[in-house]
């Protein structure tokens, strides 16, 4: 299976059915998944926190779901984070691609993507980096497993390592 | 009247004094009080009405919805048949201190959901007008998005909301959540009970 198969794979298996999300190049290869397969409900919103209010909605009425960004995305959510999802407690997972790693050829994504995981740090969100395809499904099953049982977001973050930056 | 008419439909309330009253006029489980995330009690409520069957109620303000005029976007592209948008429309960001917002300056909020393709739109500017525009929201398909032009009055007490409680009574009532076992073992009850 190809990470995107196998994150999708893990996705089904914590029954989360919807998906919000701002368009990114790395994330496509799930996102364009996702989006032909009946099981998800894929909603695009036109920004990060717009996102998370979505997914908020959908888990208050009994259905789980997960946000998909790049990080500069984070930046723009983390009022919605602290001010939403960490006083209700919203197992919500978030889907990170780290931008400003080996690679990257924008100078404007370089300090947001340095500073993501700083950031999840001082929220407390636990957060981990996803390199590669072997063992991804451990990790992305304890780690959605994690985030039910703490119901407190968890982040995992997406690296070139793994999709190589790539559309397909 | 909001609560008389609504029955027990799920209801989202934007931060500050929507929330309060929400509270003081009628606190029950369906009530999904926002004391934060200005600008998205109505992509709340659009995630909601995306993952249930019943008609939900966005009470928005008209400050928080210009944080996020996005959310209509999505909503219109979206466009849940279930999902009803009321905005208290002052003209301010009242709870901070009665600042002109753009709707006192010419902003049509209306006009800009007609614009996200939004075709059932309302402006009210009276009790019996918004009574007559939501009992007809209720009766048949939307999305829609109502404004009420409404006069600022005092603010009531703070409403004492506690949001991990909220979120829990809120969703409590709805079976997709209180009868899945697995997903939610925490809303069963014990087997000899
Ligand atoms: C991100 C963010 N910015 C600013 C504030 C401060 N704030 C709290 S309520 C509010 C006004 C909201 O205006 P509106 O939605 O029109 O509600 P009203 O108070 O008029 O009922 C503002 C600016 C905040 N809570 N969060
Ligand atoms: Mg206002």
């Amino acid at each position: 299976m190809t990470w995107a198969e196998t994150l999708l794979a893990a996705l089904k298996r914590a029954d989360i059915s919807l998906i919000a999300y701002v368009p990114d190049i790395s994330i496509y290869q799930a996102t364009k998944l996702m989006e032909d397969d009946p099981y998800f409900h894929v909603v695009a919103a036109t920004r990060e926190e717009e996102a998370i209010g979505v997914a908020v909605g959908a888990y208050a009425v009994g259905r789980r779901s997960a946000v998909f960004m790049q990080s500069s995305g984070l930046g723009n959510c983390i009022n919605a984070i602290a001010s939403l999802c960490l006083p209700c407690r919203t197992p919500i997972p978030f889907f990170v691609n780290l931008r400003g790693e080996l690679g990257e050829f924008n100078i404007a994504q370089v300090a947001m993507g340095r500073a993501s995981k700083p950031i999840l740090d001082v929220l407390g969100l636990p957060h981990y980096t996803l390199t590669t395809v072997d063992g991804l499904d451990t990790i992305l099953n304890g780690a959605l497993d994690l985030c039910y049982a703490s119901r407190q977001p968890v982040a995992l973050c997406m690296t070139p390592l793994l999709h190589r930056g790539s559309l397909a | 009247m909001v609560l008389e008419n609504v029955g027990n439909r799920p209801i989202v309330s934007n931060l500050g004094p929507t929330t309060d009253e929400l509270w003081h006029s009628g606190h029950r489980d369906r009530n999904f009080y926002t004391w934060g995330s200005m600008g998205l009690c109505s992509s709340i409520a659009l995630g909601m009405a995306l993952s249930t069957e019943e008609q939900v109620i966005s009470l928005d303000g008209d400050g928080s919805l210009l944080m996020n005029l996005g959310a209509i976007a999505t909503v219109g592209r979206e466009k849940p048949k279930n999902l009803i948008v009321i905005v208290w429309d002052n003209e301010e960001w009242g709870q901070t201190g009665h600042q002109s917002s753009h709707t006192a300056m010419g902003t049509d909020l209306e006009r800009v959901a007609q614009g996200c393709g939004i075709s059932r739109t309302a402006t009210v500017s009276s009790e019996e007008q918004l009574e007559t525009a939501l009992r007809e929201a209720l009766a048949s398909p939307g999305p829609w998005f109502i404004v009420a032009k409404i006069e600022e009055t005092d603010h009531l007490p703070y409403a004492p909301i506690e949001p991990e409680m909220t979120l829990y009574r809120f969703r409590a009532t709805f079976p997709r959540a209180s009868s899945n076992p697995l997903t939610e073992p925490w809303l069963q009850k014990p087997e000899s009970s």
